[in-house]
This record gives C-alpha cells, sequence and structure tokens, in this order.
C-alpha cells in the first residue's frame, strides 16, 4: 500500500529533521520502506573514500567495508554514474560486474543489491545501499520510494553539515559514522615506510588487505599499532 | 474522491515535491486548495516569513481569505499573527465571542462570512516559518481527525520548503563538504606519515601537529600537508627549540 509507505517516509523525514544529528535511523527506515533486509549509506568525495555514515545491520557494514576495502561495487558505480545501479541477482551478476565484491558479498548473504547516488540536484555527496537476501527486482513503487529516500538522506547529509563550524566536518556526521580514518593514518604511515606518495600507499594497503583476505580497516589498525610494516621494496 | 484517499493523495503530492524543484507559491496553493476539499474548513490560507524575515501571505484558496490576512497583517492582530508569533495552535472557536482579542480582525472576519478560525503553526527544530490558517463559516473547533490531518500538511509544507531553500544553497554546502572532508583526510595522513617519521604513536603525533599549528597561528590542514609534501623536517614539528 503505496500511501502508508509514504506516511512512513514523512514520518522518517519530521524526525530526521528534528533530530539531525541521528544518522542511524536513515539507514533503518530506507531498508524498511524499500522492504530491503538491509541498508547503508556511504558519503564520498571525488578526492577521498570518505566512509559509512550508517549502516543497518552487520551485514550491510560489511557492504560497505568491501567495497571500501576492494574499490568497487553498486555504491562507487552509484556514485561514478549519478545513476541507480541494480543487481538483482548478485550471485551472477550482469556484465560480470564487481568479480572481487560479489563473491564475499554473496557469502555474506546478500543476494540482489541495489545501489543509489544520493542526490540533490546536480550534487552527489555518495550513495544508498540497499542489500536483500533473496535474488529479485526492486517493484515499481519500491525503486520509486528508494529514490525518495536517497534525496532525504542526501538533504540530511547537507543540512547536517550546513550548521558545521567551517572547514570542519559536522559533528553529525563525524560521530554517527564510521569513517576510515584510521585507514588514512596508515596511509600516512606506509607512505613514510616505503617512500612513496599516498595513493600509491592506499593501494599497497588495499592489495595487502585483498591478498590476505582481509578488511582494510583491519589492517591499517594494524599498520597503526605497528604490528605490520611494509618495506621500500614492493614485498609486504 | 474518498477522504483517505485523497488525504493519502495530498501528502504524495507534496512528498513529491521532496524529490523535484518546485515552485514554492504553487506547493502552497495545492496545500489550501487540499485543505478545502479534504477538511471541513470553508478556507484556508497560507502565512509565510521571508529570508528578510517579513510575514507575508503566500497563498490562500479563495480572494475572501487573502484580503482577511492581508488586513491582519495591516493592522498586526489576529489567530494567524499569533500562532507564527507563539509558534504554537490558535484556535478562535467563535469570534462573536472573542472576548475583545482581537477586536479589529473579529469585525472583519465575520463580515466576510467566518466564525471560527484554527491557525497552526509551520515549524521545525525550534523555527516557526509560517501558519496554515484554516477558517470556517460555523463556531466550533476540528475534530481529532481534522486537525491531525491539517497539521501533518503543516508538517511536511514546512519541510519541502526548508528542504527547497537548503537546495539553493546545496552546492555551497557541498562544496564545504568535499573540503572539509578532504582536509580531515589530510590530517590524518599527516598524523600518519609523522608518526612513522618521528616513532611515536598516532595521538602524539596529532599533538605535535595541533601545538605546532597554535604556535605558528597557521592552519592545521596547512600544516599537515607540509608535514605531508616534506617541506616542514619532523624535527621541527616534533621538538621545536628542543632535542630531537
Amino acid at each position: 500500500m503505496p500511501s502508508a509507505r509514504v506516511l512512513r517516509i514523512l514520518t522518517q523525514l519530521k524526525q530526521s529533521a528534528e533530530s539531525s544529528a541521528n544518522p542511524e535511523r536513515l539507514c533503518e527506515v530506507s531498508a524498511e520502506v524499500v522492504g530491503a533486509s538491509g541498508a547503508g549509506i556511504m558519503l564520498m568525495s571525488h578526492a577521498s573514500l570518505g566512509g559509512t555514515i550508517c549502516s543497518s545491520n552487520e551485514v550491510s557494514t560489511l557492504i560497505e567495508d568491501l567495497q571500501f576495502t576492494l574499490g568497487e561495487g553498486p555504491c562507487l558505480d552509484a556514485m561514478h554514474h549519478v545513476s541507480p545501479v541494480l543487481e538483482p541477482d548478485l550471485a551472477d551478476p550482469a556484465f560480470g560486474r564487481w568479480p572481487a565484491f560479489a563473491p564475499p558479498a554473496v557469502a555474506a548473504g546478500a543476494r540482489a543489491i541495489f545501489g543509489f547516488p544520493l542526490q540533490v540536484g546536480a550534487v552527489c555527496v555518495g550513495a544508498l545501499n540497499l542489500y536483500r537476501e533473496v535474488p529479485g527486482d526492486l517493484d515499481v513503487d519500491q525503486h520509486a520510494d528508494a529514490l525518495v529516500m536517497a534525496g532525504v538522506a542526501a538533504r540530511s547529509v547537507l543540512t547536517m553539515q550546513s550548521d558545521a563550524v567551517d572547514g570542519e566536518l559536522a559533528s553529525g556526521i563525524e560521530v554517527g559514522s564510521q569513517i576510515r580514518f584510521v585507514v588514512h593514518q596508515a596511509s600516512g604511515m606506509v607512505a613514510a615506510q616505503m617512500g612513496v606518495n599516498l595513493s600509491e600507499a592506499l593501494i599497497r594497503l588495499r592489495g595487502y588487505a585483498f591478498a590476505n583476505d582481509r578488511q582494510v580497516t583491519e589492517v591499517a589498525k594494524d599498520v597503526v599499532a605497528r604490528r605490520i610494516r611494509f618495506h621500500k621494496t614492493s614485498e609486504g | 474522491m474518498p477522504r483517505e484517499s485523497l488525504l493519502a493523495q495530498t501528502l504524495v503530492e507534496l512528498a513529491d515535491s521532496l524529490v523535484d524543484d518546485f515552485d514554492v507559491v504553487e506547493l502552497l496553493t495545492l496545500l489550501t486548495d487540499r485543505c478545502v476539499e479534504v477538511l471541513s474548513v470553508a478556507a484556508a490560507g497560507i502565512m509565510l516569513v521571508s529570508a528578510e524575515g517579513e510575514l507575508g501571505v503566500m497563498a490562500s484558496s479563495n480572494e475572501a481569505t487573502r484580503v482577511l490576512e492581508l488586513f491582519e497583517l495591516q493592522c498586526q492582530e489576529g489567530p494567524c499573527l499569533d500562532c507564527y508569533r507563539s509558534g504554537a495552535p490558535i484556535i478562535a472557536a467563535d469570534l462573536t465571542s472573542a472576548d475583545g482579542r482581537w477586536p479589529h480582525f473579529a469585525v472583519e472576519s465575520l463580515s466576510a462570512g467566518f466564525r471560527s478560525v484554527h491557525a497552526l503553526p509551520m515549524r521545525l527544530r525550534g523555527t516557526t516559518i509560517g501558519a496554515l490558517n484554516l477558517f470556517r463559516h460555523e463556531a466550533g473547533t476540528l475534530d481529532e481527525s481534522d486537525s491531525r490531518a491539517a497539521q501533518a500538511f503543516a508538517d511536511v509544507a514546512t519541510i519541502a520548503i526548508l528542504q527547497n531553500r537548503a537546495l539553493l544553497a546545496a552546492q555551497v554546502v557541498n562544496q564545504e563538504l568535499q573540503y572539509a572532508l578532504q582536509s580531515r583526510v589530510v590530517i590524518e595522513q599527516a598524523k600518519g606519515v609523522l608518526a612513522e617519521r618521528a616513532a611515536i604513536d598516532v595521538e602524539k603525533a596529532f599533538t605535535h601537529l595541533r601545538s605546532f599549528a597554535r604556535s605558528h597561528n597557521r592552519r592545521l590542514v596547512e600544516v599537515a600537508h607540509d608535514v605531508i609534501d616534506g617541506s616542514l623536517a619532523t624535527a621541527d614539528v616534533v621538538a621545536p627549540g628542543r632535542q630531537p
């Protein structure tokens, strides 16, 4: 019943507007409204990876982590193309896309996955990620509701940031989110250890994580705690 | 169309405005028309405060209402104004016995044929941006479901208007967001670089970065850039004036 869903969106809107420091609700309601098993919201910028603003459950968190580690997946594509990216069967994805992302995401329980850009006019600040435990397309209403929720999330992010101190991230974004600051710290350390620039250092970190079947965040923590070291040559 | 469907459809139409660009006056006019169709009221009008802080009549379901609201603004008294000023709903259930609260408005309203008025605030997060005013020929108050529906309309319209205003600033805010995000990344990277070079932990590295920035009266992000590109020596940041 679409009107009941719209009412839920409106209720959510009111609540999120009333308490802008609670992005968690955005993910929960996005998943509920669209009929997904879980939802996550990723913040992205052209120059850096940003991070996860919220995720509604552990699988969603893992999906965001995988995309962050591997540099591929529906959120990144949705952001890059500024268009919804729909994959109704992640076990057999169209164009054989996301060869690194798809298998572990399916293993975690995501059989269908959808990415919607967080768009306000021409501005795109990130992506909404929705997954389902069963394969299948979103129906027309669910697709429309996902677009609404992505728009709502984008505006919420911008509304939060508009209250921020000049030059700083809004506390609502920084506190509630899991922005992978540790990965950037580790990149700095790896850059100094290997004598390479920071983008090269990040690639090395991701390569190490992928090769060892670990999340880049976990590897980064080990680097910062000096349990892992990278060396000047290509080993490590 | 049955009342419930019309109510739902109105909310859907209002919600649609959240997705697309829309004309504020058009949206508010739709809202006043729908109030008359859906609720048991004879007329509806909306007063909205401008960016400059001036209250104006933005929409009304008919001319009599528009004139009445303009009159209210002119003589600076009436339930809509009180509602806007207080941010709370104001109900004038019977203007023939309004005990002299709005003497000029009561006369004007009664002569236009309206005996009762409900004024509902359009407010969000403590800010009142206007009022939705509902006029009825008869005395009395709206029933529970009508007043809830009316407040829902007012709430959604408020969100739509505020978001529309935010949209105008979206480009600017997004640039600030990108800058803030990028600055944070650069600072985190610099912490890592400095921690590695000085063989200290990242927290300690941050303390050094911050005190260097403060004592040299520079922005943290600039110092971070200089650490990363090597134009600022590790020793200068970690132990200024002391042994390395």
